[in-house]
């Protein structure tokens, strides 16, 4: 198995410093987010622009561009309701580094992003949910079976579908958590597959000191499941120890005594 | 249903390295397939051979070497003979004579028959010390200086002395360098993180992960190359991403099965065809487990590996 991929969330629409760059088309901020997550060992970066339904192509576009040139192309997850935008940014794309990322599909309105992806040799993350939260495993297996069907029909390899099981807020769901452990396991060890996930859902709502400890624990869960990647926080230095640590006791990585470092 | 074949390329790459000037510069390395998959991508370049002579002159005893440098005067002869050699793409000295615990010779006076050599020969130097590390550390120092600007490969740096050897030898006199361990994949990992974390470019320097003759240990050589190789493509592991350079020669040659004379031993045969045997054996299997080059003693383990490379490309 090779290493855990991480995915940086923070160029986030939702923070407002990037959406004021993305709408003025201003580099820095967003540049800075992106060096800082790099450095701090993300392999991926997720681009959210929201919906963007006004310019959505052209923003795109743009984000691609200025942080592929910038970063030695470093490979990207296109994250937005706005397929338009996801097609416009694949069409600027440099795969030198690895595939785009099309962030998401799932079983519901959102399943034709896995016909986008395969059209474009593109990875796909699919979540495993309709509308709303998924009530149960079996639920969560069935959009599964549905998603890779509809994948399998459009020639795409298992391996570029990365399943979500959606991870889910504790505080407040926490009868629920070991259900999604359970999924990874289904997912990863019974069929397979590849898997990712909103990671830091699971501690949302926490104070920020207790975020990094919930949230490291949990990956280093999920990871004996089998969770073969995740969205989340690269600037959080404990969670990225975890993965880390979890990388070598998992045989995905060689050990060395300056491990942490690299 | 029609085959469709699938190459196996990998999105990483084990690095080019280069060392060499003024016309005689020579590339390893450089391919994103598993070793020798020629079938999966075409290899930029091939894997390589250097000729093993030592500032101690050579085994007089086996008639290939007398015929190769019986009549050579000196050690620069023997390295523009060994360089002449078909199939040779450099020369590797070893200066076993700087052993304190043997005839213990000075830096200076290796460091100018360092300068002889190269100055006898057209293709590019490897410089092997005497695998004492105090003494190595001291003579790679004045090697570097004197060989300023001719870029040779200095075999090897240790853990207990890469800062000195990387700082005096590649960072001040931009020599390269090679960064040994014995059979130890995570040590081999370790010091090519501390040499890049020590500012050395990371295309500066190749791995020498150790040696063993074959049926002497060398199954744990072969698994390490083979294991060093998989990380950095399998799971682009950059720390391990160095060509790997690999000496047979002398330990091939230092087994009973090259050593007991013939008339010890009458029913195992000549005892330089043995020697051969033993070297070709342990570098094709060097070779298949990943190593780029091979240093090599024998003109026929030359003439020979630099076919069968020739037959794989």
């Amino acid at each position: 198995m090779g290493k855990f991929i991480v995915i940086g969330e923070r160029i986030h629409c939702i923070s407002p410093i990037i959406r004021e760059a993305m709408a003025t088309r201003n580099p820095e901020p967003i540049l800075k987010r992106a060096k800082l997550q790099l450095d701090a060992g993300a392999d991926y970066l997720d681009v959210n622009i929201g919906p963007a339904e006004s310019d959505g192509e052209d923003l795109m576009k743009w984000a691609v561009t200025t942080i592929q040139s910038a970063f030695n192309n470093v490979p990207l997850a296109l994250d937005t309701t706005n397929r338009k935008a996801i097609e416009a940014g694949i069409s600027v794309y440099n795969r030198s580094k690895g595939k785009p990322i099309v962030n998401s599909a799932d079983a519901g309105d959102r399943i034709e992003n896995v016909d986008l992806a395969a059209a474009n040799d593109a990875i796909v993350i699919a979540l495993c949910s309709k509308a709303g939260v998924p009530a149960d495993n079996d639920e969560r297996m069935m959009y599964c079976q549905e998603l890779l069907e509809r994948g399998m029909e459009q020639g795409m390899e298992a391996e570029d579908m990365w399943f979500d099981p959606l991870f889910l807020v504790a505080k407040g769901m926490q009868d629920k958590q070991l259900d999604v452990l359970e999924a990874i396991r289904m997912f990863a060890q019974d069929m397979g597959l590849n898997t990712t996930g909103g990671l830091s859902n699971v501690s949302n709502g926490m104070p920020k000191e207790i975020r990094p400890i919930m949230d490291s624990a949990m990956v280093a869960m999920a990871m004996q499941a089998g969770l073969t990647s995740a969205i989340a926080n690269p600037c959080d230095r404990r969670l990225m120890e975890t993965i880390k640590s979890c990388d070598i006791i998992k045989n995905n990585t060689l050990y060395a005594d300056s491990y942490l470092d690299l | 249903m029609p085959f469709t074949d699938k190459p196996q390329v990998f999105t990483s790459k084990i690095r080019e390295f280069s060392f060499g000037t003024d016309g005689r510069e020579l590339k390893l390395g450089g391919y994103n397939t598993y070793p020798l998959y020629t079938f999966d991508a075409a290899t930029a370049n091939p894997p390589r051979i250097g000729v093993l002579i030592s500032d101690q002159g050579y085994d007089r005893t086996v008639p290939g070497f007398e015929a190769l440098y019986g009549d050579c005067n000196d050690v620069p002869e023997m390295a523009k003979k060994a360089a002449a050699l078909p199939g040779a793409d450099f020369v590797c000295l070893e200066l076993d004579g700087a052993d304190p615990n043997g005839k213990n010779r000075s830096c200076d006076e290796l460091a100018a028959l360092v300068k002889a050599v190269y100055e006898a020969i057209d293709k590019p130097l490897a410089v092997m010390g005497c695998k004492n590390v105090e003494k190595d550390t001291e003579l790679f120092q004045k090697v570097a200086d004197v060989m300023q600007g001719k870029k040779i490969l200095l075999l090897s740096c240790r853990e207990e002395n890469y800062k000195t050897v990387a700082a005096s030898s590649v960072l001040a006199y931009g020599q390269t360098l090679g960064a040994e361990s014995a059979v130890d994949i995570n040590l081999a990992k370790q010091l090519n993180v501390l040499l890049s974390q020590m500012g050395t470019p990371e295309d500066s320097t190749v791995m020498n992960l150790g040696c063993a003759a074959a049926g002497y240990g060398f199954e744990y050589l072969a698994s390490t190359t083979e294991r060093v190789k998989a990380a950095a493509l399998t799971q682009n592991d950059e720390s391990l991403q160095m060509p790997v350079i690999t000496e047979i020669g002398d330990d091939a040659w230092s087994v009973k099965e090259a050593l007991l004379e013939e008339a010890d031993a009458p029913e195992w045969g000549s005892r330089e065809e043995r020697g051969i045997q033993m070297e070709i054996v342990t570098a094709s299997a060097a070779l298949a487990s990943g190593s780029d080059a091979l240093l090599l003693k024998h003109p026929e383990s030359v003439k020979t590996l630099s076919e069968l490379i020739a037959g794989l490309m």
